[in-house]
């Protein structure tokens, strides 16, 4: 019977919550109690359900061709699992001319194979090229947008280091929309400001994404304002502060029902950044 | 549920044939390897990251680790893909400590990532398990009373010790200690048939 505190140990242990020492201390336990280590199994399949919950998402094929052709590369040349068969007979051994010939044929027949199999490797690996290009092409698309809002960004700040504005850059916070990123431009002295996004999923007609500015002076993120982005996930938009803002200190995006709300859903928070 | 118990114990015999290939350097065992696992082990990547760059490093680099050192795998202490899953969370989370910059952001955006707008996007266990088992799970998460799961899963993805999701929910530590022990065993128990 395992009790609770090695239950609470297991449970830890298998979530990866348990610390260095914790850990070393525990496994000297698991080493000797095959119980444990059948809870310990057990647990880590319900770590894998948990694990499993993340949005799902597919690795882009690149990362495949580029894993094995790493293998490939890392393999010993004498790695092949073929094994070795000795050809040559013993010199001057009577009765035996006819094998320099069956090898000699077998050879041919081992060439032919390898043609017909290179070509058809052939074939694959430009089918793989096209992809890897087409995708290497897409992911390049997405880190040029991405770069030139930084580059803007960054000029910004440059250009108005003395003046009250406020720039910020959102990063999404949803693993599944990683190509999703926003930016505010506050102007302290004036109280209002511009935010752009690109590539937000656009929502359902009955919410809306709200903007909030974050201001230490307040105890919660201060409204500014619902925005839609149109079907391409883009939008730039003027937005004001419901209540004077002293220091904006980060923005954040959430989704609310249709109008907003007078507090955040902090569980639905799409963009953060300062 | 049956049924499922039967389909599990199928899989951890092609898990136990698949990592005795790997073993062999069988480079075609370890692309199924690739092919069943990768989607799984990426979603959790991106989603302790919150950055799909780094989630497609972290993958490369666990592969690579599956496949050297796939003797480190221990099948007494779980399946060939749970240990695939805690190496791979491991990876991203110091990855994810390197640059502390973001921490904050990424602890909330995990707990935020369970929303209900991200429960309109399908879930990795769909991919490797079917729709099917998929829900079961989910719907056992689901069921799970709030505080269990959130101590559950800021322990699992973001890497935060229980001293640590003690202070963070001002909480005792014995209180986050309980919680993450009652609400593993309700899973398990929950899960039983299905895992």
């Amino acid at each position: 019977m395992i009790d609770e505190s090695m239950q609470e140990q297991a449970a830890a242990y298998a979530l990866g919550a348990l610390d260095e020492n914790e850990t070393k201390a525990f496994e000297v336990s698991l080493r000797v109690d095959p119980e444990l280590r059948a809870l310990v199994r057990e647990l880590r399949s319900v770590t894998e359900a948990l694990a499993g919950t993340a949005p799902a998402l597919e690795p882009p094929a690149a990362v495949k061709a580029r894993l094995l052709l790493e293998i490939d590369d890392r393999r010993p040349a004498g790695a092949s699992r073929v094994q070795n068969v000795p050809i040559g007979a013993p010199a001057g051994s009577p009765g035996r001319a006819w094998i320099p010939w069956a090898v000699a044929a077998a050879m041919a027949l081992v060439s032919l194979a390898f043609f017909w199999q290179s070509a058809s490797l052939r074939s694959q690996l430009t089918a793989q090229a096209g992809r890897i290009n087409e995708l290497a092409a897409s992911a390049e698309l997405a880190r040029a947008e991405s770069a030139d809002l930084r580059q803007t960004v960054a000029k910004l700040r440059e250009s108005n280091r003395l003046a009250s504005f406020r720039i910020a850059l959102l990063d999404s916070l949803l693993a599944a929309a990683p190509r999703t990123i926003a930016v505010s431009v506050w102007d302290n002295e004036r109280q209002d400001g511009v935010f752009i996004v690109r590539n937000l999923k656009p929502l359902p007609s009955d919410k809306d994404y709200q903007l909030w500015i974050i201001d230490p002076k307040y105890p919660s993120p201060v409204d500014a304002g619902v925005f839609q982005v149109d079907a391409k996930g883009n939008v730039k938009q003027d937005f004001r502060a419901k209540l004077p803002i002293q220091t904006a200190n980060q923005f954040a995006v959430t989704i609310e029902q249709k109008g907003g709300a007078a507090v955040p859903n902090t569980k639905a928070m799409v963009l953060a950044g300062s | 549920m049956m049924a499922g118990a039967d389909d599990n114990v199928a899989e951890q015999n092609q898990d136990a044939a698949l990592i005795e290939r790997i073993r062999g350097g069988e480079r075609a065992a370890f692309v199924g390897f690739y092919d069943r696992y990768s989607p799984l082990l990426f979603s959790v990547a991106a989603r302790v990251l919150g950055d799909r760059k780094e989630a497609e490093d972290v993958l490369q680099e666990i592969m690579l680790v599956i496949w050297n050192k796939s003797g480190d795998y221990d099948p007494q202490l779980g399946t060939l893909s749970s240990w695939a899953v805690t190496l791979t969370r491991n990876k991203a989370l110091d990855r994810l400590r390197a640059r502390t910059r973001r921490l904050r952001l990424i602890e909330e955006a995990a707990i935020l990532a369970e929303d209900s707008d991200a429960t309109s996007y399908p879930s990795a266990n769909e991919i490797v398990h079917g729709r099917e088992r998929a829900e079961l799970l989910r719907d056992a998460m689901k069921d799970l009373p709030a505080d269990q799961r959130m101590a559950i899963e800021l322990a699992f993805f973001t890497g935060l010790s229980q001293s640590d999701i003690a202070t963070r929910l001002q909480q005792p530590l014995g209180t986050i200690k309980a919680r993450i022990r009652r609400g593993m065993l309700r899973l398990r128990e929950q899960l039983g048939g299905v895992l």
